[in-house]
């Protein structure tokens, strides 16, 4: 780490305290502060733009290491119990990677801050106000953050050998804690502007500090944010060690770096599966909150984005998938189950297709006549939940097959009972399917909508039963497997451009839908307590949210490679 | 998979045992998630009140 970089990291926590304190000072007792339009800056260009891109490439990089010191931590400890110095050596590379990723994200922080409290005076008075003294606590977190992430790091090679490697993951672990504590932090403020709670609907503080902090909305956004991050982590390091792989022709880099690709895709996936019922579960509390804003999200003009999101997810699920089916080539194993892939690949597009299909289109009236209605006679039914639910699980459980499939192509089982394992995985499979099926058209279409919301739930369940049965039953009927031959490195050049894809469509991903929780406020900077009164009080058009959130991406793609860069130069020196 | 070969009957009774632990397993989650949420689980297609 050079010095230039030292002296920013200790230049920012100043920097925010300083900046929290005129925070502190411009608040005033009692109600929320009401802006009229002429109290808010004028510079010539939108600031909501401004904040825009600062607070979503603030949040892509602190999304990163947030998450790669998670798996970092778990593959060390792997290579602690397994005794192989491979995984060792992977969780520092890993690591290696992230740095610049912690300076990235405190640059954009201090930048963001220093925009939010000089573009937004009022809104931030008042949330330093409400918050008191969690800023130092905040700044506090951040600076123990940075001093374990040092200490992590630089012992790695010191703290290597007998006792000292418990000492050198404790250090891990603090690392981690810091980093969780931060986004939960973050978190409540994110939530409290979105569904305040501890005070009164004028804005007056009757809550303690905690009672600001539970709103309704904080402990799904944690789960949601924290699984978000860890696909997130997994999928930006496969596209470094994809980098890596093409970049090299030594049987022996190449090897290493398929093996680092397909452990960032193991994570991307993995922590994929659940988090749609995580999404589901942000949502549900969304609605509960406010109906209004449940409705703005998902029936108004923001239901368009979830079609592009729909779009975005079937790219990672194919992406994720397309990874596996490559990956098996590196077993001879894998033919026994090549067969199934054509039907999985069928899942997954039919599942996309359902899932991309709109509820009401937006026709002209010579359209709508021919058509007979703004819905399809056919396709119709396939733009409600019912039907995305049935598509979005029965795709995750395809998914979570290739997956398995994947994990079985190089193992023979050897316990008497395979045979009996075996028919109990199929039937588990083939009874969720029927079941998810079932309940989505029965009392998706059927009854009435309490039994709709009530039967997704069904749903999601068959899904995780499928998953952790699949986990459970697997981990005991290959214990003592005999294992086939299987070549590291051994995977077309194509599967690589899949772990490049996956980064993409997770940033586009994650920039839409920040978007659309944030837009779900409408014209409220606290909603329903401190109104926006800027030039930018509106929901923008989907074109022009369009083009910010692909100009985030674009952006955070191109830290990301000069991230790579720096990351390319420590490993060859 | 295992190499050892298991006879016909015995397949059955497996794959029809594996089918029946798999039926009521969900049956039991269906029947359990929507008890959770004070609805029953309304099979004979009565429009739900």
């Amino acid at each position: 780490m050079n010095s230039s970089l030292r002296v920013k990291r200790l230049a920012l926590p100043l920097l925010l305290l300083l900046l929290g304190m005129v925070g502190v000072a411009w608040g005033v007792d009692g109600a929320a502060p009401q802006p009229l339009r002429g109290d808010y800056p004028d510079i010539g260009i939108s600031s909501r733009a401004v904040v825009w891109v600062l607070a979503q490439l603030h949040l892509f990089f602190g999304a990163l290491i947030l998450a790669v010191p998670l798996f970092v931590l778990v593959i060390e400890f792997l290579g602690i119990v397994t005794g192989d110095r491979r995984y060792d050596d992977m969780a520092r590379e890993f690591l290696k990677i992230s740095l610049v990723g912690f300076t990235l994200t405190a640059i954009f922080g201090v930048i963001l801050t220093i925009a939010l409290f000089s573009l937004y005076p009022q809104l931030m008075g008042y949330l330093a106000r409400v918050f008191d003294g969690q800023w130092i606590v905040y700044l506090g977190v951040f600076l123990l953050e940075n001093i374990f992430l040092y200490a992590y790091y630089y012992s790695w090679n010191r703290l290597r050998k007998g006792g000292q490697k418990w000492l050198h993951l404790g250090l891990g672990l603090m690392l981690n804690l810091s980093g969780v504590t931060i986004m939960i932090l973050a978190n409540a403020w994110v939530t409290f502007m979105m569904a305040p709670s501890g005070i009164t609907t004028d804005g007056t503080v009757v809550g303690d500090i905690w009672d600001i902090m539970h709103g309704p909305l904080w402990h799904p956004m944690n789960l949601h944010r924290f699984i978000a991050n860890i696909a997130f982590g997994g999928a930006v390091v496969g596209a470094y060690a994809a980098f890596k792989f093409l970049s090299t022709r030594d049987p022996k880099l190449r090897a290493h770096y398929d093996w680092m690709g397909y452990t960032s895709n193991f994570i991307a996936i993995l922590a994929f599966l659940p988090l749609p019922f995580a999404g589901y579960w942000l949502m549900a509390e969304i609605y509960a909150y406010s109906q209004q804003m449940g409705i703005t999200a998902m029936g108004g003009i923001l239901a368009w984005l979830f079609i592009i999101q729909a779009v975005l997810i079937g790219t990672i699920l194919l992406a994720g998938n397309f990874y596996l089916w490559s990956g098996m080539s590196r077993s001879e194993g894998a033919t026994r189950y090549q067969w199934l892939i054509k039907y999985i690949a069928l899942v997954l597009v039919a599942g996309f297709m359902v899932w991309v299909t709109p509820h009401t289109l937006i026709l002209t009236a010579a359209e709508q006549a021919a058509l007979g209605g703004v819905h399809h006679q056919i396709l119709g039914p396939l733009g409600i939940m019912p039907a995305k639910n049935i598509a979005v699980n029965l795709m995750l459980i395809a998914t979570f097959l290739s997956f398995q499939l994947y994990r079985r192509a190089d193992k023979v089982a050897t316990v008497p009972w395979a045979g009996a394992g075996n028919a109990l995985m199929t039937a588990i499979y083939l009874v969720a399917i029927a079941n998810i099926i079932f309940v989505g058209v029965y009392y998706g279409y059927f009854t009435n909508t309490v039994y709709k919301v009530g039967s997704s739930v069904i749903q999601v369940m068959s899904t995780l039963v499928v998953i952790i049965s699949g986990i459970i039953i697997d981990s005991l009927m290959f214990r003592n497997a005999t294992r086939l031959p299987s070549h590291w490195g051994q995977v077309s050049d194509r599967s690589q451009y899949a772990l490049f894809a996956l980064p993409i469509a997770y940033t586009w991903l994650m920039g839409l839908m920040g978007y659309v929780r944030s837009s779900v406020k409408t014209h409220w900077h606290i909603y329903g307590v401190m109104k926006d009164n800027s030039p930018d009080n509106y929901i923008p058009t989907i074109g022009y949210a369009g083009n910010m959130v692909t100009l985030v991406t674009v952006l955070f793609l191109l830290g990301l490679l000069f991230m790579f860069w720096i990351a390319d130069r420590r490993v060859k020196s | 998979m295992s190499n050892k070969k298991t006879g016909g009957a015995s397949l059955i009774i497996i794959w029809t045992g594996a089918l029946a632990i798999s039926l009521l397993g969900f049956y039991l989650l269906d029947h359990g998630i929507m008890s959770m949420q004070g609805l029953p689980l309304n099979l004979d297609l009565t429009p739900a009140q």
